[in-house]
């Protein structure tokens, strides 16, 4: 991506409480007009320096908890030379300028990439900028610009000391460099440092905006009542009680149900409980999660296709003890704290959208769908996601809202109930993988043969998405495209995510890796490191219920075996060493476990005891090595909270499909790490000049196998089920 | 009508009285600070302070506050006046999405209200109806010792 220099419209929308919530470059016709902020120096998409010396960054990645807004603000006011505490970060609009560069331009927010596709491109556009300030300023002082220094937003000419808003006028008038050199390492002030978010204030205090804070004129409420099944369509309903209770402005049906709008949130929330709807169920109506798992099994009989397939497996299996295991994964809701809402407004030919989301394009995309305007004719407000985990990538919310404020004619507020979240999401595949390993006399894996059964994510991506990403496009063409897609993925490819960390960290001379594609209809989606959520369980027991078999140490098994994956053998030694350093207490024990994802390597070493039936992770130890560190203390953060994530999974997490219904509702069923249950976290960070890779995901795959290694090496029970019940093994 | 003390001021509204306090106080009252989780009481996103008690909001009915004091986010702090929790919550970068921490920070208040030097088992009991999904929990009891302790040496120096 290069910013390119652009009169842009641009401005701050104002919005209930002098919020500013976002801007619009594009203004389109029935579009706000949006102003720049006044007098401000706009050289790019992402700037704008004011000539009080106000900075704004106007970020293209969504905030949702990992820090991306300090990231992304490090990176461009290195460059510029602000402290980018100093920066005033706004949530950037929809524009292409905002696109991701690590997904195709597409603007989106995930698979751990924001640092990494960032990197360079936001440091060019803090370079650039600060170059443009330096020549602006020699021109106006009369100064050759090598005699120019800059520090913290201000300009050093001979010993004086100017904002660089002093020189946005003649900044203006000159071309805008290109290219300009970064900085080197040594000149870093703030990339690499013990540096503190920079929204902690607003969050601690309660002023930070997320989408349910959103508040317009005249704003209504509306709670949706959905098909107990999900897919279901309305065939009918009654609201004649609903209709007549207070506050009650409209009930109509929308995409996933019956909207019930009113003044306010719980007067619609009291008179859905007064509708009566009858629903046509899709065929899901009839599974159940033990139908599930026992077609899983009897899948894995199936040859499958093949992902990967290189050596002689059946003949390296023939010649040594082969060790075989089954693991199972369950689905998984993401279970946000914050749960899914949006508000959209309609009128004179133009609406507006708010909503917290990995994909503010897709949410202007969906609102231009329903209610037929041209995108361009949608303004699109992204806030602080409260949370996602890869679930504030869908947006039902967005088009339910949508539908709504059209069929009312008022300004909707659509928000979901935590049971509406459990029950009627898009969630984490289940998965049944076998592995089947050898070792070979010189200790080196010899054989690796793993197969896994599940859903594909990919397909319902698409259909969840393509309606968003191209308005324009007729439903039937993408149901055509979806149906494809499943069908390449139902019988002749593997779909990358279904199988991803099978196999990738060790050295596997003869390794085939398979999978079997069942899908019974529940919609599914990423979630936090997607396949490796389940793929690392499953390859992290399995080296060392081999280490087990053939009486050998599992980390000395681990690093025998990662030759030619020098960074994750490293981090399994740094673990490795200090997991034979550890003292435990009597009762507890220690697991490693280690995995690659998303660019980073990751080894965790977890300690455990079992007791009366139930696990409890005293203490976790976390090796990273994700590249060039911006910020050592959001790294650490993001690895303490994937742990905690990751914990959630290993210990709690299991959704159960009864008659094609989830049968969790809410916390009680549902439950999440509380702070009673979680473990202390040390985290070390390798030191590494490589590029920047992932931090948000690659933390979860390796905690609940070293949770089970653990298990196992306290009480010899190996697990081979997500949740971890030692009761039922 | 319904009347109760908000921050510090009298209010009154005309809310069904079976509203619960968390609805009336974000959208009629517009403090929008206090969050909603999960409606039933499990995750404590809506902890707000009556007469000084940390309560779960979404399952309290307006009128079971007539006449009491309550007390939001806002009227703990404010950014230009930060409680000394509030404080510490940045100085350790406690949050991550956010979205708990102001129920996170209610609970965790009125805990050091009544109990100012709490052991860190205390700490994790009192603390353990506020979920927080990003798993923000190390910070969190870190943040509260480490507030307990400036309290501690207050007293000492004072």
């Amino acid at each position: 991506m290069k910013a390119t220099r652009r009169n842009f419209l641009i401005g701050a929308g104002v919005v209930g409480g002098g919020l500013v919530v976002g801007f619009s470059m594009r203004g389109g016709p029935g579009a706000p007009r949006l102003q720049a902020v006044e007098g401000a120096y706009a050289p790019n998409a992402f700037l704008q320096i004011g000539p009080d010396n106000v900075m704004r960054f106007y970020c293209p990645r969504d905030e949702m908890g990992q820090g991306v807004t300090t990231g992304l603000a490090t990176l461009v006011g290195e460059e510029l030379d602000v402290d980018p505490a100093k920066l005033l970060v706004e949530f950037a609009g929809v524009h292409e300028e905002y696109g991701n560069p690590a997904m195709g331009g597409v603007q989106a927010t995930g698979a751990s990439n924001a640092t990494s596709g960032h990197f360079l491109p936001l440091r060019q556009v803090g370079a650039d900028t600060r170059r443009a300030i330096v020549l602006a300023a020699a021109q106006q002082l009369g100064v050759p610009a090598h005699e120019i220094a800059t520090e913290d937003g201000h300009v050093l000419v001979r010993g004086e000391r100017h904002p660089y808003g002093a020189f946005v006028e003649t900044a203006r008038t000159l071309p805008l460099p290109e290219s300009t050199p970064l900085k080197s390492e040594s000149q870093f002030r703030y990339i690499g440092k013990e540096l503190p978010r920079i929204d902690s204030l607003e969050k601690a205090t309660g002023t930070a905006v997320f989408g349910i804070d959103v508040d317009i004129p005249d704003m209504h409420h509306a709670v949706v009542q959905r098909s107990p099944v999900i897919g279901g369509t309305v065939v009918s309903f009654d609201a004649r009680r609903a209709r007549a209770m207070p506050g009650v402005v409209g009930v109509v049906e929308v995409a996933s149900g019956v909207a019930i709008v009113a003044k306010q949130y719980w007067q619609a929330k009291k008179a859905a409980e007064a509708v009566r709807v009858e629903w046509d169920l899709p065929p899901l109506a009839t599974v159940s999660s033990r139908q599930i798992e026992a077609d899983y099994r009897h899948a894995l009989a199936e040859e499958g296709e093949s992902a990967e397939s290189e050596g002689d497996v059946a003949a390296a299996l023939a010649a040594s003890r082969t060790v075989e295991a089954e693991y199972w994964a369950p689905y998984l809701a993401h279970a946000p704290m914050e749960p899914m809402n949006a508000v959209v407004r309609i009128g004179g030919g133009e609406a507006e959208v708010w909503t917290g989301t990995q994909a503010l394009g897709i949410a202007r995309g969906l609102v231009a769908r329903v209610t037929g305007l041209d995108a361009e004719r949608v303004v699109a407000h992204n806030t602080y996601l409260g949370g996602a985990f890869g679930r504030r990538a869908t947006m039902t919310h967005v088009v339910e809202a949508a539908q709504a404020a059209q069929a009312t004619g008022k300004p909707v507020q659509v928000l979901w109930s935590r049971e509406d979240d459990i029950r009627s999401g898009v969630y984490r595949p289940a998965s049944l993988m076998r592995i089947e390993a050898a070792m070979g006399a010189d200790g080196t894996i010899a054989a690796w043969r793993a197969k896994r059964v599940g859903g594909n994510i990919v397909p319902g991506i698409l259909r969840q998405m393509l309606p968003g990403l191209l308005p324009g496009m007729s439903g039937g063409v993408i149901d055509w495209a979806g149906d494809r897609v499943d069908g390449l993925f139902g019988g002749w490819l593997v779909e990358p995510t279904a199988v991803e960390g099978l196999a990738g960290d060790y050295d596997l001379p003869n390794r085939e890796i398979a999978h079997v594609t069942k899908d019974h209809g529940l919609p599914l989606t990423f979630w936090r490191s997607v396949g490796h959520s389940f793929t690392a369980f499953a390859k992290e027991s399995m080296i060392d219920e081999l280490a087990a078999a053939a009486g050998d140490d599992a980390v000395d098994l681990r690093l025998r075996n990662t030759a030619s994956n020098p960074r994750m053998h490293n981090v399994i030694r740094i673990a490795g060493d200090r997991m034979r350093e550890m003292r435990v207490p009597e009762g507890r024990a220690l697991g490693l476990a280690a995995h690659g994802s998303f660019g980073s390597f990751v080894a965790e070493v977890a300690e455990v005891s079992v007791a009366g039936g139930a696990i409890r992770v005293h203490n976790v130890l976390c090796v990273v090595d994700c590249g060039r560190v911006i910020n050592p203390d959001v790294v650490r953060a993001q690895m303490e909270g994937s742990v905690m994530y990751g914990l959630t999974a290993a210990l709690h997490g299991n959704l159960e499909v009864e008659n094609g219904a989830i049968r969790e509702s809410n916390f009680h069923d549902y439950p999440i790490l509380r702070m009673n249950e979680a473990p202390a976290v040390e985290v070390v960070m390798v030191e590494s000049r490589e590029h920047p890779s992932g931090v948000g995901e690659p933390g979860v795959p390796p905690i609940a196998p070293a949770v089970a290694n653990a298990v196992h090496a306290a009480t010899g029970r190996r697990l081979r089920s997500l949740p971890l019940r030692p009761e039922t093994a | 009508m319904t009347e109760f003390t908000l921050n510090g001021q009298v209010v009154r509204t005309e809310d069904d009285p079976g509203t619960p306090l968390l609805w009336v106080v974000r959208d009629t009252f517009k403090l929008k600070g206090t969050k909603f989780g999960c409606g039933a009481a499990l995750c404590g996103a809506c902890t707000m302070h009556v007469d000084g008690a940390a309560v779960r909001t979404c399952t309290l009915p307006l009128n079971a506050v007539a006449g009491k004091h309550v007390t939001t986010i806002e009227g703990l702090g404010t950014p230009d006046d930060p409680h000394p929790l509030q404080r510490k919550w940045v100085a350790l970068s406690v949050p991550q999405c956010g979205y708990c921490q102001p129920g996170q920070i209610m609970s965790a208040a009125a805990l050091l209200a009544s109990n100012p030097r709490p052991a860190e088992s205390e700490v994790e009991d009192a603390m353990a109806g506020n979920i927080c999904r990003c798993g923000c929990y190390p910070r969190i009891k870190a943040a509260i010792l480490a507030v307990a302790d400036d309290f501690l040496a207050e007293e000492v120096v004072t």
